[in-house]
């Protein structure tokens, strides 16, 4: 908020307060005033600090009062005279701008529009005329993610963010609901661009490194314009629900990296059970055991390999054929042909995907 | 000050991927104990969960004698300090140390303690009104360092903390990381999948494969008597050389049979062999010496003319110290690590001797090591 509009009010309030009414900043400096000759100058004798241990305070025939928004005390209004009437005024002053102080804020708020933006709760129309009047650059480069605590915690995950990312007019650092943090970060060049999962990188291990948090984190695509904000919100959504099955091992996950994935978990689940049924016979893929589904893991790591298959997994390469063979007589699929492969390895995905017991359709 | 024990331990992931594969290990207390190991073979996942960041599917950690298996991260007592970590921009580096204090709510007395002590260890007391732009990557790293320090806990866990770091500056920071490791006389957790640093900076050495615990043991015993063909492959630099080769027998005299060439194993060696070498005799097998035991000095040649070969000089690089020859021996690629006074050009044709009192036969089949 200004110092011009602060000016504005004790303008409009003058009239109503017989008295000398202003306010003070952080720095100790009057900065609007009904007296305007005090504009500029500072009040040595208070700080912010002055009110950790009191409501009100009186010097020099003066009393002062702190006010700002959410209850923060930001500023200091004071009013001449160090009667009754003099305090009863500082008090009714603060209430009334720690209340113009907040409306102005969430009006005025950026990040309270990027946060409407990538919800999708602003009419489109309106985005434009929202970001010309904040000033928003809404032709620059953005990437949103979404980070996803695993658990709920003592420790303000949001301070911590915030704190890496401090510039608050680049970067975005918007609390979505108790375990999600979104961050929308302003992308300079295509070489941060491809930063972005260090980035994120260096969000995971602070959190775990320091405050002994886990999370996962979803990255959406890098877009321009603020429209697309809220489609790169939704990728990061996406991102961390498909990777939380097929990726469970990962810390980060990229939307533009879920490859296929992606498709099948955008199939409805009952063609998933359809599909399963079709490719293998009864129960088959239920009978593989815990070590044959390892075996299968590593011969599609080492390229359908076998003798790099054996080596990886300590056993002769007559074993690992062995187990194939089984494979191929369990389930009529043999994983040294390519067609066969491919299909056994959705097959498995698909498996994934309806036994993560996400119900869509 | 803490031991640490892992007991059978599993990490496997919903949808099957095995992770860590029956992890065992005791680690003293005070001890500087190095993971170390390729990308993806469980490293990582092994220090998360004795960290408390990922579950234990399967086995026991315990941290001194408690069992730590369902202690929430906060209450191990464990600092870590990570590859990617970040230090707040704008807050001054006395600020980047007290932050997750103060989000802890510790005392300002205490957090005022605590952080100038540690400064004070990583001799950066000079730089706390700085902040981290006005530092250099290495002032920075110990920064990094500072907030792991002030939480004064009983073990550190550090996941290659120095892989962001430019060559001449990582090794720098591997000494001052041994030193702090004596000054703090707290038990150190290390990651890398850097051999020369876990060659450099560790009491014992865990050597890591797909999940498996390959080997554990001293630096030096890794390096003279590795487990299998991976450990003596991954520690060493250059690698060492692997030879598919037969097992032989002249009279007594066990020989190491490729190509036309035959070397022989002398006798006191070859009773050292964990195996009776008469059931590998015409076996394949993979012969391995380390480059610095391949010598083309004419004394060395003359002293093993028992393991003579010839082979072709097909490139050579000044390393300044010394010279490496990539040789073509019979076949196959052979480094040899020779004094700078070599004469040995590109294009030669020269007679190395394998000092075969070094040298190593793994089974082909299992890749174990035979003889060491």
């Amino acid at each position: 908020m200004s110092n011009r509009m602060f000016q504005s009010v004790i303008h409009q309030m003058q009239d109503s307060v017989e008295r000398t009414i202003g306010i003070v900043d952080e720095t100790s400096t009057v900065i609007a005033c009904s007296d305007l000759n005090k504009i500029g100058e500072v009040c040595e004798n208070v700080s912010l600090e002055s009110f950790l241990t009191q409501p009100s305070l009186i010097s020099e025939n003066t009393t002062y009062r702190p006010f700002g928004a959410n209850g923060r005390a930001e500023y200091i209004v004071f009013v001449s005279g160090n009667d009754r009437e003099a305090e009863k005024t500082a008090g009714l002053l603060s209430v009334s701008l720690s209340n113009i102080k907040q409306y102005y804020d969430e009006k005025y708020d950026k990040g309270n529009f990027v946060k409407n933006v990538i919800l999708d709760n602003i009419l489109s129309g309106d985005i434009y005329l929202k970001s010309r009047e904040l000033h928003f650059n809404s032709e620059v480069q953005r990437v949103c993610m979404l980070i996803k605590l695993a658990n709920k915690t003592d420790i303000s995950v949001l301070d911590v963010i915030q704190n890496l990312f401090p510039d608050k007019n680049k970067d975005f650092v918007i609390n979505i609901s108790e375990t999600d943090i979104a961050l929308v970060k302003e992308v300079k060049t295509q070489l941060e661009a491809k930063n972005i999962e260090k980035l994120a990188a260096s969000i995971v291990d602070t959190l775990s490194g320091e405050f002994y948090i886990h999370c996962t984190i979803g990255i959406g695509t890098v877009v321009t314009g603020i429209r697309d904000l809220a489609r790169s919100f939704k990728e990061a959504q996406i991102a961390i629900d498909v990777g939380r099955v097929f990726d469970a091992e990962k810390n980060i996950v990229k939307y533009n990296s879920l490859g296929i994935a992606r498709l099948i978990y955008q199939l409805p689940t009952t063609l998933c059970d359809i599909f399963l049924k079709e490719v293998f016979k009864q129960g088959s893929i239920e009978s593989l055991d815990h070590e044959t589904l390892f075996t299968i893991q590593k011969f599609f790591e080492n390229s359908l390999n076998v003798s790099e298959t054996s080596r990886k997994l300590f056993v002769h390469r007559n074993t690992l054929v062995y187990r194939l063979e089984k494979i191929k007589k369990l389930t009529g699929l043999d994983l040294r042909e390519f067609d066969d492969a491919v299909v056994f390895k959705v097959a498995l995905m698909v498996k994934k995907y309806l036994s993560s017991n996400y119900k869509k359709f | 000050m803490s031991s640490v024990t892992l007991k059978n331990v599993y990490k496997i992931y919903d949808g099957g991927v095995v992770a860590v594969t029956d992890f065992c290990l005791e680690i003293e207390d005070k001890e500087f104990i190095i993971l170390v190991g390729p990308s993806g073979c469980g490293k990582s996942t092994t220090l998360r969960m004795i960290a408390g960041l990922e579950e234990i599917n399967k086995g026991e950690l315990y941290i001194g004698d408690v069992l730590a298996n369902d202690i929430p991260p906060k209450d191990r007592d464990i600092a870590m300090v990570f590859q990617s970590y970040a230090l707040y921009p704008h807050m001054t580096v006395y600020d980047n140390m007290a932050f997750g204090l103060k989000l802890r709510k510790t005392p300002k007395d205490e957090i005022k303690r605590r952080v100038e002590e540690a400064a004070r260890i990583l001799d950066i007391s000079h730089l706390l009104d700085r902040k981290p732009k006005a530092l250099s990557g290495g002032q920075r790293q110990r920064v990094a360092l500072g907030r792991a320090i002030v939480r004064d806990p009983k073990v550190f866990l550090l996941d290659e903390p120095l892989s962001n770091l430019d060559a001449k500056l990582r090794a720098q920071m591997r000494t001052e990381l041994a030193k702090l490791h004596k000054k703090l006389g707290t038990t150190f957790i290390y990651v890398t999948h850097d051999q020369t640093e876990a060659m450099t900076m560790g009491d014992r050495i865990v050597v890591m494969k797909d999940g498996f615990i390959q080997q554990v043991d001293t630096p030096q015993k890794l390096y003279d008597a590795p487990a299998n063909e991976f450990v003596a492959g991954f520690m060493g630099s250059p690698q060492m050389n692997f030879i598919d080769a037969t097992i032989g027998k002249k009279g007594n005299t066990f020989t190491v049979d490729f190509g036309n060439a035959s070397v022989e194993i002398p006798a006191d060696k070859a009773a050292g062999a964990s195996v009776d070498l008469n059931t590998y005799v015409g076996k394949e097998v993979i012969f391995g010496i380390r480059p610095e035991d391949v010598h083309d000095e004419p004394e060395m040649i003359e002293k093993w003319a028992s393991a003579k070969v010839t082979a072709e000089v097909e490139v050579t690089e000044l390393m300044g110290a010394e010279i490496y020859l990539y040789l073509n021996c019979e076949g196959n690629a052979v480094t040899a690590r020779v004094d700078p006074a070599s004469k040995s050009k590109s294009g030669d044709t020269v007679t190395v001797a394998f000092k075969m009192s070094r040298m190593h036969l793994f089974d082909k089949e299992t890749e174990v090591a035979i003889l060491n």
